[in-house]
């Protein structure tokens, strides 16, 4: 992949650091972002709630793509950040080449 | 840093002199006298005024609150709003309540009046209370919370009313408790722990010291505490690892198992009192373990050292207080 291809995206881990099940905190241009691996579809939140701050890395996560925050139980679609509450959560665009993860800031 | 032997009051003193010094210097984070605030916080950082015995040097801070009030006597959860809601309003209202106490102040005394107006507007038919950022079970117990301060302090202001009020929110609590002594919230509580933590403290206990005028509410409190108990993990936290759920259930247990006469939840304070000291930051507290200081949560831990010490103190109604339900 020539440099072109990953204009405006940002280089995060090894996608083999991030398998299924598992989660990682990384902190990009002073943005902390939360990584989930939700059965092989990686995620990428902005880490802080919305409500009140609550640390997504530390949320729940359920079988369809939601998350809820541990502090105040605050849901957000992984997918589109979209809630039921008055709130929307900050998602990434996310890409996986040549073994390496990529992220859009 | 040395570790806290938790049978030394000094010690905690010691501890929370330090605290209370970094809490002052971080004011302009929480001012109101500085500029617009999250309310929720501003009701936090009074509180901790509150238990360390310093409201009377904070006038001007009651006085901003007040003036953030809607007209309609509730509160919005940031100072520059005033589109009500009810969490951050029982919040907002019990501070000035329990704040005049001590200043007896008349502009603070009609807010009161606003807030007792507010709440009566805002019930429910069925008893709860609702705000759509927060569990129905959860937001209910805190007007509920402020009205047993309300009578608690003797305020006469539309009474029968209160006292009817009251009733149907805490009948609306004890009603919704799971068979195994937990409340749960599918949306916001499924682990039932904090919200359980809140409505034995902040809803239900009250009524013990006030002559149990509901029925049930002992058995649903004994209940709830047990289950409290039965939740903590072996290393003394709650909910994963979670600071402010440590801090609730810990500070729960001190004054429903004090008011239960039940002695058995001593240990389960004693290994949630642990848990918190060591996992302290240099200077306050975060959210989780390691996690950076933020004053919320600070201003949980020094509330939380305050009500310990009071639970030790030989004077056993004096952890009471702290919660406004005594003289």
């Amino acid at each position: 992949m020539s440099s072109d291809s990953h204009a405006g995206w940002l280089e995060v881990c090894p996608v083999a650091e991030l398998p299924p099940g598992e989660r990682r905190l990384v902190q990009l241009k002073s943005v902390e972002i939360a990584l989930f691996n939700v059965n092989g579809t990686i995620y990428a939140v902005k880490n802080r709630c919305p409500h009140r701050s609550g640390p997504l890395i530390r949320g729940f996560i359920d079988d369809t793509g939601g998350i809820k925050c541990p502090m105040h139980g605050w849901r957000f679609d992984l997918r589109d950040g979209s809630s039921p509450r008055p709130a929307h959560a900050t998602v990434y665009q996310v890409k996986a080449e040549n073994g390496l993860l990529y992220l859009q800031l | 840093m040395m570790q806290i032997e938790l049978n030394k009051i000094d010690q905690i003193d010691h501890l929370m002199q330090g605290e209370y010094t970094f809490f002052l210097r971080e004011r302009p984070g929480w001012s109101l006298t500085v500029g617009p605030q999250d309310l929720e916080l501003v009701a936090h950082a009074m509180r901790v005024l509150l238990h360390a015995r310093t409201t009377p040097d904070f006038l001007d801070e009651y006085l901003s609150l007040v003036d953030c009030q809607a007209q309609d006597g509730g509160w919005s959860p940031f100072s520059a709003d005033r589109d009500s809601t009810v969490w951050v309003s029982a919040f907002c209202g019990l501070m000035v309540i329990r704040g005049n106490r001590f200043l007896a102040n008349e502009v603070l005394g009609q807010s009161v009046q606003k807030s007792i107006d507010y709440f009566l507007d805002t019930q429910k038919s069925d008893g709860r209370w609702v705000d759509p950022s927060w569990a129905d079970l959860d937001t209910t117990s805190h007007p509920v919370s402020f009205f047993n301060v309300v009578m608690a302090l003797g305020e006469p202001y539309r009474r029968p009313e209160v006292l009817r009020s009251w009733e149907r929110g805490a009948r609306f609590i004890v009603d919704n408790q799971g068979a195994d002594g937990g409340w749960y919230d599918e949306e916001f509580h499924p682990s039932g722990v904090e919200i359980t933590a809140h409505l034995i403290q902040d809803a239900l206990i009250a009524d013990l010291a006030m002559d149990e005028q509901i029925t049930g509410i002992r058995e649903s409190c004994t209940k709830g505490a047990k289950k409290l108990c039965e939740w903590q993990a072996t290393d003394g936290s709650w909910d994963e690892e979670n600071v402010d759920h440590t801090m609730d259930c810990t500070r729960s247990l001190m004054v429903v198992t004090r008011l239960l006469d039940d002695k058995q939840g001593e240990e389960t304070i004693l290994r949630g009192m642990r848990w918190i000291l060591d996992n302290k930051n240099a200077s306050g507290w975060g959210d989780f373990p390691d996690m950076e200081t933020n004053l919320e949560r600070t201003c949980d831990g020094i509330d939380t050292l305050l009500k310990y010490k009071a639970y030790r103190s030989i004077d056993s109604q004096d952890v009471v207080r702290l919660w406004g339900y005594g003289p």
